[in-house]
């Protein structure tokens, strides 16, 4: 039965989908990407209150395709929206899947991730459940939390999971510890988030989803906030609406009603002027935010990593390049697989190299 | 015979204080902050109800020191909020006076500049002319810099034109190179912080001082974060303007250490203040973030960082900048402001016809 042992089941729950695989070690053995229909999720208020639907169908998808479930011994949730944690493996336990259930933050699909892993690991007879770098992963210097007013303080919320996943791999490749290294790692996918990796620790990023940086795809980043405070008050918008403009329909979204980078691309290519604008105006906000995590980490930078999905695009690869060339090289890591990153982690856990943490 | 003398006054209009001086040829002959204390500017709703009082207190001082009011031959103000325009020295004009007394670019006490030299010139004779030299709102932007995240909101260049290019200038010039030939970081450390981009003589991206982003200030709270800013507005209780007051006047190290001096804050830190330390550092750090973004607008190559305004006599605030950004290029310390050099250097090029007059329409 030698075959039978470090099985990883992984849970990564989108909005409108549910994603699973199975590894065996770092090696993927089945894959799917579970889609849910409008349909299917309109009878739930609550994201909370799809934990039945979804958990059903995974567990009958791996039932359809014979999944071996005596062998998984962790199954691996994408983290929530909980309390600021450090980098790593969380064992999930009641204080976990409380706040999965309340979040602090607020309602995300990923708070279905460690709840899921849970309840599937608890009928399996030798699994564990796990969450890993969940997007609240907290490394901050103090200096980086300090706003220009004291009632609001800059908070670590970004895409942790792909940007620790990339560092590691870039800092195996050259065969130097992570914890030895100065990168910036820039996550481009429907958020921005452009991080600066201090000796292993992520001391500075801009808040990707509600609070600042460039902007990108989904949402607005940094905006004037005299302009802000006015529309509030303007009484032509909810709280809801607006909260909406800056994270769901910010950026290339409000501009062109479309999240899809490659289509402005193609635009801009095609001649449009207001499309090549617009997306260069995107990259040269990339570029400016590279700039500031430089000075966070004294313009001593190893290495530049771009990754997420617009880092397929050697357009606007090259756009930021042109203006980060002199700050350090860059190295491109294009897409995400936020599945075989949270394998990974558990695959560490195997391995002894980390120790699951507790969730206080 | 004697030749005739000629003589500029140079007016710069504070939030507490009216700066007036009197140039002949580039030396300074007179220099007064003429004080105005709460009790006579609490009379006033609107800061452009001011300018009578203003006007009369500066008259009575240049009367009360003998100067030669007949020798004065242009009035120069400093240029306050108003239509985006390019840098230079502009004649005071109808237009601009309009656009000075309406609030539709903003209100703020540097508008008055323009208008007291406007009126102060009439009293004096027909022939003074009264300018306004690079007000806070010209524009160099580049169309990228423009674009915020959503089309509801554009990026505006609000700055510290006036001392950023004066340095700018005195620098390239001891450094016997072309203002129009440098790229140059211009950080200017006053009452509010602005980083800009000179490109080869153009601030072609700058954080926008006034209410937009960039690094907190003494007073002002630059970017915060968005999503808690709308929380804020929505379920705070408070009124626009009490917001409005509390983040955008009262932020900065005034919100956090109770004072607007960031030379008592610098002394603080002298002495070992762990809160002073903190907040200081804060401030530096975020002054270094915007440093860092300018040097990415300007491709990575850059012929200098050049620190100004009056924090930059903060020995230990200054040190903590160059620390982080020394190795994107040599770090210059000026410390003041050159304002009123600036405006009477310009004042007196127009009156020489060296320069181009600008109309503002």
């Amino acid at each position: 039965m030698l075959a039978c042992t470090n099985h990883i089941l992984v849970i990564n729950p989108g909005s409108t989908s549910t994603k699973i695989a199975v590894y065996r070690g770092a090696q993927s053995m089945f894959q799917k990407n579970i889609v849910h229909s409008e349909e299917d999720l309109s009878p739930f208020d609550k994201v909370a209150d799809q934990f039945e639907f979804r958990k059903k169908i995974i567990l009958s998808e791996l039932r359809d395709n014979d999944v071996e479930l005596d062998c998984i011994e962790i199954v691996m949730g994408r983290g929530g929206l909980i309390k600021p944690v450090p980098s790593g493996v969380i064992a999930v336990n009641e204080r976990l899947k409380e706040d999965l259930r309340n979040s602090p933050l607020g309602e995300h699909a990923s708070n279905l991730g460690g709840l899921i892993a849970d309840d599937i690991a608890r009928s399996l007879p030798n699994a564990k459940a796990y969450i890993a770098d969940p997007v609240v992963v907290d490394e901050f210097d103090d200096l980086a939390r300090i706003t220009g007013h004291p009632i609001l303080e800059r908070k670590s919320i970004f895409h942790a999971l792909n940007q620790k996943a990339i560092a590691y791999d870039y800092a195996r490749a050259i065969n130097t510890p992570y914890t030895e290294l100065n990168l910036i790692v820039v996550h481009m996918g429907g958020g921005v988030t452009v991080g600066a990796h201090h000796h292993g620790r992520v001391i500075d990023v801009n808040q990707g989803l509600d609070g600042d940086g460039p902007f990108s795809p989904e949402r607005t980043g940094t905006l004037p906030i005299g302009g802000v405070i006015g529309l509030c008050f303007s009484g032509k918008y909810s709280e809801k609406e607006i909260r909406k403009m800056v994270t769901g329909k910010g950026g290339l979204v409000a501009y062109f009603n479309s999240n899809d980078a490659r289509h402005i691309e193609d635009m801009a290519k095609a001649g449009d002027a207001k499309a090549k604008l617009i997306y260069e105006a995107m990259a040269y906000q990339v570029a400016k935010e590279i700039g500031a995590m430089a000075t966070v980490l004294y313009s001593n930078v190893d290495a530049i990593l771009l990754t997420g999905g617009m880092a397929y695009s050697r357009y606007f690869v090259e756009l930021i390049s042109e203006r980060v060339k002199n700050i350090a090289a860059i190295h491109i890591f294009p897409g995400e697989d936020e599945m075989k990153a949270l394998a990974k982690n558990g695959v560490k856990v195997f391995m002894g190299e980390i120790k699951p943490m507790v969730y206080e | 015979m004697q030749l005739e003398r000629t003589l500029i006054l140079v007016i710069n209009p504070r939030a507490v204080y009216t700066r007036v001086a009197i140039y002949e040829n580039y030396n300074i002959l007179f220099l007064k902050d003429i004080q105005h204390p709460d009790q006579e500017l609490g009379r006033f709703s609107h800061i452009s109800e001011q300018l009578e009082y203003r006007k009369k207190k500066i008259l009575a001082e240049l009367e009360n020191n003998n100067l030669c009011m007949d020798c004065i031959k242009a009035v120069v103000g400093r240029g306050g909020l108003v239509k985006p325009v390019k840098s230079g020295i502009y004649k005071i004009s109808k237009a601009l006076i309009r656009d000075l007394k309406s609030s539709e670019y903003g209100e703020d006490f540097v508008d008055l500049g323009g208008l007291l030299a406007n009126e102060i010139a009439s009293e004096l004779k027909s022939e003074v002319k009264a300018f306004i030299v690079d007000p806070v709102t010209v524009d160099e932007f580049t169309e990228f810099a423009r674009f915020t995240g959503h089309p509801e909101f554009e990026r505006k260049s609000i700055f510290h034109t006036l001392n950023q290019k004066a340095i700018a200038r005195r620098h390239a010039k001891a450094l016997m190179r072309e203002y129009s030939d440098m790229k140059l970081i211009v950080v200017h450390l006053g009452s509010g912080i602005s980083v800009s981009a000179h490109d080869r003589g153009h601030v072609v991206d700058s954080n926008q001082v006034l209410d937009g982003d960039g690094p907190f200030s003494p007073e002002r709270t630059g970017s915060l974060p968005i999503g808690d800013v709308v929380r804020y507005c929505f379920n705070s209780g408070k009124t626009e303007t009490e917001v409005i007051n509390m983040l955008m006047h009262g932020g900065g190290l005034k919100a956090y250490l109770g004072t607007y001096s960031a030379l008592e804050v610098d002394a603080r830190v002298n002495h070992d203040d762990p809160e002073a330390i903190k907040v200081f550092g804060a401030m530096a750090y975020q002054v270094c973030k915007e440093i860092g973004s300018m040097y990415a607008v300007m491709e990575s190559e850059i012929d200098g960082i050049i620190i100004t305004g009056g924090i930059a006599n903060s020995r230990w605030f200054v040190n903590e900048i160059i620390k982080r950004v020394e190795k994107m290029g040599p770090v210059h310390v000026y410390p003041g402001v050159r304002e009123l050099d600036s405006m009477a250097q310009r004042a007196l090029e127009a009156l020489r016809d060296e320069v181009e007059v600008l109309e503002y329409k």
